[in-house]
C-alpha cells in the first residue's frame, strides 16, 4: 500500500472475491462499514456471540476490541480471523467471508442505514411487555425477522429489537420490548420514553426469517418477545403462500406473559394455513385460561411423531432456542432446516429465565 | 545400524498385538526407537513419525513404490502400489481420469446420495443399527461399485470381497527364515480373487466389444488406438488394490469419525447442527484413526539416510501413517479426537507419486454418507450397551458400530 496515507481513522476496507470496498473509521465495526456500502457479509447477532460473521483477514491489522475468546479463539486470532461485527480496522484491510456467501443466497439484502425515527406509540401488551412503535424518517426496507439497533435516547447505549411489524410498511416499525430490571433501555422505555420522543435506529441485520417459497410445512416456535419476528414473517408467509402450513407455538412462563393472542386466534379463524397453539408453564386454570400448559419445547415433541419433510424458524432465549432445537431433532428434523435466533442480553440472563 | 541394534521388547512385538492396538506400541517406538526401525514381526522397516513418513513418501526417485510380501501374495505383481516409472504413470493416467476433483464434482452427488439414503430407508425406522455393516461399508461399497461398473454385483458381496482380500494382505507375519508364517492366511485372498475373476471376465469381454461410461471399460479402452484395449491381466492386480482398499476405507473414515464425535458430544451435537463443520470432522476422524493405517511400503533404491538412520539399499520401510498421524511433534494430545484442533497436514492418504489417486472422490463419498445420515437421524446416539472396538494394524477402523435413537 505504498504512496497511500490514509486520512487519519478513515481505512478502506475489502471484501477480496466480489472486489467491493467501503471506508471505515472510528468507533465503526467492519460489518457495520460493510453493509453500509451494500456489501453483504454473513452476520447474525452482530453481538460477538454467534460466531456468524468471521472473516479471514487477508491483508492488514485489525483491533478485536471487544471479540470474546469463547467466540474467538486464540488459535483464530493467530491465524489472522476476526469478527466483523467487533472489529475494526487499524490499517487497510482485505478480508473474505469464513462461511460462504452461498449459505445467505435466498436471502434478499438491504443496505444498512441511519434513520431518525419519532415515537407514535407506546402499548403495553403483556404484564412485562410494552410495544414501541417509531415513524421513521425514510422507509427502511427489511426482511420480515430482520432487527434494527436503537440508541437508547440520553444513554448514547444500543440494544437490538426484532421488528415485529409488517414489511410492507417500511417506515413505521413496531418493536415487542420485555422489561429487564436495571437494563438501560427498560428502565427509558418503561419509565421515561414518551410519544413525540425522537430516537435514532440503525437497521437493518440479520439473516433470521423465511425468504423463499418453500414445500415444507413450517413450525414456530417462539419462546416470550421471540414472538415479535415471528408476528412479522407470519404475514409475509401467508401473503405470499411461501409455505403450505404453518404452526406457530408460542410459550411464556404466566398467562399474563402471553400477547398478541386475539390476533393469532384471529388469524387461525380466518386462514386455514394457520394453526396457533399458545402454551403458559407456569399457568393456573383459575386464571380462566383453557389453554395448554407445558413448555412448547415440549409440547410439540407431543403433538408431532415426526418432523421428518418439515423446517422450523426458533427464537427465544439461548435455552429456549436450545431445548427447542433438541426437541425438533428428536423429531428428526433435519438441523440445517431448523432456523434459529437467539436473545442476545445486554446483562446477565438470570438462570430461571432459560427456559420461557 | 538400525537393523543391528534392536531392543528386545521390539524383537517381541506380534502382529496380533498391532492388530489389536497398534498405538501404545507406536507411542513406544517414536519415543524410544528410530524414527525408522526395523520389526521382527513383518520382516521389515517401520517409519513411524511424520517427518520419516513425509520424507520417504515425497521422493520418489529414491524410494519405489514397493509391495509388502502378503500384499504381493494378494493382488499378484504389477499393481498400481508397486509398479514405478514409465509403467506406474501408465497405471495413474488409466485410473486418474474419473477421479480428478473436477470430475467427481460432476457425477458424486447423483451417485452417492440416492444410494446413502436407499441404505438409511432400510433402518431408519428401526431406532437402532450397527453403522458399520447396515451403512457405512454399505456406502461405501455400492458407490465405487456403481462407479467401476459392477453395479450386478451386490453390495453384501463386494463387502465379503474386501473382508477376504483385507485379511490376506494383512497377514504380515513371517518367520525368521523370511517365510509366510500363516500360509493358510491367503486361502480367503485366494477366494475372493478367484470369485472375483468368475464374475468381473465376463463384464470385460462385454466391454471390449460394448464401452460404456463405467470406470473399469474406461480402464480398458482410454488412451488406447483404436480397436484395442489393456490387457485385462495388466488391468487386475490394481483392480485388487481397488476392490480392497477403495472399497473397504471410506466406510472405515464414515464409522471412525461418527465414533471420533461420540468422543466429544459437544462436538458432535455441533457438527449435527452445521453439516458445514462434516469435512472438517472428517480430516481430524482420518488424522485421527487412519483407516491405511499402516499397509504402503517403499523400497530404497540406494543406500540412504533417514531423519539420522543409515539405510542400506533394497531397504523395505513399511510407511505408519496412523502413528505419522499421532506424533506428539506435530500435534498436541494426538490421541484424542478434536474437531478443534487447528488444522494441521496429515498423511491419512500417503504423499508423493504414490499418493493416493482417490483422496477427492473418497472424501466425498464419506461427507455425503454422514450429511445424509445426520439429516436423516439428527437424534442418533451412541449405543451404550456396545463397546466400540476399533480393530486393525494394516487398515483400522470400529469393526461394529451400534447406534440407536428414539423413533
Amino acid at each position: 500500500m505504498g504512496g497511500v496515507i490514509p486520512v487519519a481513522g478513515k481505512f478502506t476496507i475489502e471484501v477480496a472475491s466480489v472486489k467491493k470496498s467501503a471506508a471505515c473509521g472510528g468507533e465503526q465495526s467492519v460489518l457495520d462499514a460493510f453493509l453500509r456500502e451494500d456489501i453483504w457479509v454473513p452476520h447474525s447477532c452482530t453481538q460477538g456471540t454467534c460466531g456468524s460473521c468471521k472473516i479471514k483477514v487477508l491483508g492488514g491489522t485489525v483491533d478485536h476490541r471487544s471479540s470474546p475468546l469463547y467466540t474467538l479463539s486464540q488459535e483464530e486470532r493467530d491465524d489472522s480471523v476476526a469478527l466483523a461485527c467487533q472489529c475494526a480496522p487499524v490499517s487497510d484491510l482485505t478480508v473474505e467471508p469464513i462461511n460462504s456467501f452461498a449459505c445467505d443466497d435466498r436471502i434478499p439484502r438491504h443496505t444498512l442505514a441511519d434513520y431518525a425515527g419519532v415515537i407514535v406509540g407506546l402499548e403495553d401488551i403483556a404484564s412485562s411487555v410494552r410495544r414501541l412503535t417509531v415513524k421513521l424518517d425514510a422507509a427502511m426496507a427489511f426482511n420480515p425477522g430482520q432487527y434494527v439497533e436503537i440508541t437508547v435516547p440520553g444513554l448514547g447505549v444500543r440494544r437490538q429489537y426484532s421488528i415485529s411489524s409488517n414489511a410492507s410498511d417500511p417506515s413505521t416499525l413496531a418493536m415487542d420490548v420485555k422489561y429487564t430490571a436495571g437494563g438501560a433501555a427498560s428502565e427509558w422505555l418503561f419509565a421515561r420514553a414518551s410519544v413525540g420522543e425522537e430516537v435514532a435506529i440503525t437497521g437493518p441485520y440479520g439473516r433470521f426469517g423465511l425468504h423463499a417459497a418453500q414445500d415444507e410445512e413450517v413450525i414456530m416456535l417462539a419462546g416470550g418477545t421471540g414472538l415479535a419476528p415471528m408476528k412479522s414473517i407470519i404475514t409475509s408467509v401467508l401473503a405470499g403462500g411461501l409455505a403450505p402450513k404453518v404452526y406457530l407455538y408460542h410459550g411464556d412462563r404466566e398467562v399474563l406473559d402471553l400477547y398478541d393472542f386475539e390476533y393469532f386466534r384471529d388469524l387461525e379463524s380466518a386462514d386455514g394455513r394457520f394453526v396457533f397453539r399458545p402454551a403458559v408453564s407456569r399457568g393456573v386454570q383459575s386464571d380462566g385460561w383453557e389453554g395448554r400448559i407445558g413448555r412448547v419445547t415440549d409440547l410439540v415433541a407431543e403433538d408431532f411423531a415426526s418432523c421428518k419433510g418439515m423446517s422450523a424458524l426458533v427464537c427465544g432465549s439461548p435455552g429456549f432456542v436450545d431445548s427447542a432445537a433438541k426437541s425438533l431433532k428428536r423429531r428428526r428434523m433435519a438441523p440445517r432446516l431448523i432456523i434459529r435466533e437467539e436473545f442476545t442480553h445486554a446483562v446477565p440472563e438470570p438462570a430461571d429465565q432459560l427456559l420461557n | 545400524m538400525s537393523t543391528t541394534t534392536v531392543s528386545t521388547w521390539i524383537d517381541s512385538i506380534t502382529v496380533e498385538e498391532l492388530e489389536k492396538d497398534p498405538n501404545p506400541i507406536y507411542e513406544r517406538l517414536r519415543k524410544e526407537a528410530a524414527p525408522v526401525v526395523f520389526l521382527p514381526a513383518i520382516g521389515l522397516h517401520v517409519a513411524t513419525t511424520a517427518e520419516a513418513c513425509r520424507e520417504i513418501a515425497s521422493n520418489s526417485e529414491l524410494w519405489y513404490g514397493f509391495i509388502s510380501p502378503a500384499g504381493g501374495r494378494t493382488f499378484g505383481h504389477g499393481a498400481i502400489l508397486n509398479e514405478n516409472g514409465p509403467l506406474h504413470e501408465d497405471l495413474r493416467e488409466m485410473v486418474e481420469p474419473s477421479l480428478k476433483p473436477s470430475v467427481v464434482d460432476q457425477y458424486v452427488e447423483d451417485l452417492v446420495r440416492p444410494i446413502a439414503r436407499k441404505f438409511l430407508a432400510e433402518f431408519e425406522n428401526d431406532g437402532h443399527a450397527d453403522l458399520v455393516a447396515q451403512y457405512a461399508e454399505q456406502v461405501s461399497v455400492r458407490s465405487l461399485g456403481d462407479l467401476l461398473g459392477l453395479n450386478s454385483v451386490s453390495s453384501d458381496k463386494l463387502r465379503e470381497w474386501f473382508h477376504k482380500l483385507s485379511v490376506s494382505f494383512t497377514n504380515a507375519a513371517m518367520t525368521e527364515d523370511g517365510e509366510f508364517a500363516n500360509p493358510e492366511g491367503f486361502t480367503p485372498g485366494d477366494e475372493a480373487r478367484a470369485e472375483i475373476r468368475s464374475i468381473v471376465d465376463p463384464l470385460i469381454d462385454n466391454w471390449i466389444v460394448n464401452p460404456d461410461h463405467s470406470m473399469l471399460s474406461h480402464w480398458l479402452h482410454d488412451g488406447m488406438p483404436a480397436g484395442q484395449t489393456r490387457d485385462r491381466e495388466y488391468i487386475y492386480p490394481t483392480l485388487y488394490v481397488d476392490l480392497l482398499g477403495a472399497m473397504q476405507e471410506p466406510g472405515h473414515a464414515i464409522a471412525s469419525t461418527v465414533a471420533g464425535l461420540w468422543s466429544r458430544p459437544e462436538q458432535f451435537e455441533r457438527v449435527i447442527d452445521d453439516p458445514s463443520l462434516i469435512r472438517r470432522a472428517i480430516q481430524e476422524s482420518v488424522r485421527w484413526t487412519s483407516p491405511i493405517w499402516s499397509a504402503t511400503t517403499r523400497q530404497a533404491q540406494q543406500a540412504t539416510t533417514v531423519q539420522g538412520v543409515d539405510l542400506p539399499e533394497g531397504t523395505v520401510v513399511m510407511m505408519s501413517y496412523g502413528s505419522a498421524n499421532r506424533d506428539e511433534n506435530v500435534y498436541n494430545a494426538p490421541s484424542e479426537y478434536d474437531l478443534d484442533r487447528r488444522p494441521a497436514p496429515h498423511l491419512a492418504f500417503g504423499a508423493g507419486k504414490h499418493g493416493c489417486a482417490g483422496t477427492y472422490f473418497a472424501t466425498e463419498v464419506i461427507r455425503i454418507g454422514l450429511e445424509e445420515l445426520f439429516e436423516a437421524i439428527p437424534n442418533l446416539e451412541r449405543d451404550e450397551d456396545h463397546e466400540i472396538d476399533f480393530w486393525g494394524w494394516g487398515f483400522r477402523g470400529p469393526k461394529e458400530l451400534h447406534a440407536k435413537w428414539e423413533v
